[in-house]
């Protein structure tokens, strides 16, 4: 890996994050944030910019198919130089992987295509109520029960705060690197997804999905 | 040819302790700087006393002088100059590494006490301990070039 650069002046101006994720604001501003990564090396700017396009599955097409996820993580994992970007991403879509099959299974449906270290041990250990990953991942039991239920918050909160507690640990090895920064924006983008939901742009979002999954036919009774 | 190579490593050793003091002492008190500056963005008041830690890793230069005096009080000769090579360039290096690391206490130190300003006294110990050993190494440089030949009579 090659050395990192060093950003101690972005780093202390950068606010404190808070210890857990369920606060009522994001540390700092959007705008502000943006400022302030303006003193990012353009090489390393490139890295931010391909990591926080992934961290933004909102703004991911609705009907992307397992395939092209796939095809998007390859390129994606072959493109960015940096290596704890890609750990990250990596570690985001294990999480992803995990649970979509334990959805997948709930539907009788086969194991996931997914993508990441997780996928062949997954198929491998299908029948097993925790896929064999209890020691790995020991918060699978507990999503499992609640996607009996409707508690979406809760697997929402489980989720990020097993990958909040993964950055953090991350975190503390590094000191004004460029490592810093961008577990500092995939702990942002955290809190800014924690923050950000609302019932009422739930509500539109859900709305802009059906739209667009009817395309045509979405205004047919209107 | 020599007693040319053992004269000019002499005068390297002579000059060592200035030099790498120096070489640390740009690096650590830079690192230190570049954290004040970024705190000074996230603050509204305080900024003096960041700029203040953020010049903490200068004394090892000084340290740096006093050995080169201190050295230089004797002759380069042949029998001189390994003595003065040894404890010239360990001096230096323990300096050097020292301002530099000492630098990074700093940065931190200011990092931490930017959002909470009441460990900002304990948040700088780390950078006294670090300043403790170039005071170890430079006093014990002094201590031992006591004994490199070629002092006047």
């Amino acid at each position: 890996m090659a050395r990192s650069n060093s950003y101690y002046t972005l780093v202390a101006s950068l606010p404190a994050m808070p210890r857990y994720f369920e606060v009522e604001r994001v540390p700092i501003a959007q705008p502000r944030l943006e400022k302030r990564l303006q003193m990012l090396k353009s090489q390393d700017a490139e890295v931010v910019e391909q990591l926080r396009a992934f961290l933004l599955w909102d703004r991911q097409p609705w009907d992307r198919t397992d395939e092209e996820v796939v095809s998007h993580y390859d390129e994606l994992m072959s493109t960015t130089r940096n290596r704890l970007a890609r750990h990250i991403v990596a570690f985001q879509m294990d999480i992803r992987t995990i649970i979509s099959g334990l959805r997948r299974r709930r539907r009788g449906l086969p194991p996931p295509p997914g993508v990441g270290q997780w996928t062949d041990h997954i198929r491998k250990n299908w029948e097993d109520p925790q896929f064999g990953l209890r020691w790995q991942h020991p918060w699978i039991a507990e999503v499992d029960q609640l996607l009996d239920t409707t508690d979406c918050l809760r697997v929402e909160r489980i989720k990020l705060g097993v990958t909040w507690n993964h950055l953090t640990r991350l975190a503390e090895r590094y000191f004004f690197s460029f490592e810093v920064v961008l577990l500092y924006l995939a702990r942002w983008e955290i809190i800014r997804r924690w923050t950000s939901r609302d019932a009422v742009l739930g509500r539109q979002r859900f709305e802009q999905l059906v739209t667009e999954s009817l395309d045509e036919y979405a205004n047919l009774y209107e | 040819m020599e007693e040319f190579v053992l004269l000019t490593l002499g005068w390297a050793g002579l000059y060592a302790p200035t030099a790498l003091g120096a070489i640390g002492s740009i690096l650590g008190c830079t690192r230190a700087g570049q954290a004040a500056c970024g705190a000074m963005l996230e603050i509204e008041s305080g900024y003096g006393r960041y700029v203040g830690v953020s010049a903490l890793p200068s004394s090892q230069t000084i340290y740096g002088i006093v050995v080169m005096f201190t050295l230089n009080a004797r002759e380069v000769t042949t029998e001189s100059a390994p003595g003065l090579l040894a404890i010239g360039v360990m001096s230096g290096v323990a300096l050097m590494m020292s301002a530099i690391m000492q630098g990074a206490c700093c940065a931190s130190a200011i990092n931490v006490s930017k959002s909470k300003p009441e460990v900002f006294g304990l948040s700088i110990a780390p950078a006294a301990i670090v300043e403790g050993f170039a005071v170890f190494a430079f006093v014990f440089a002094l201590v031992v070039s006591a004994g490199i030949p070629g002092l006047p009579q």
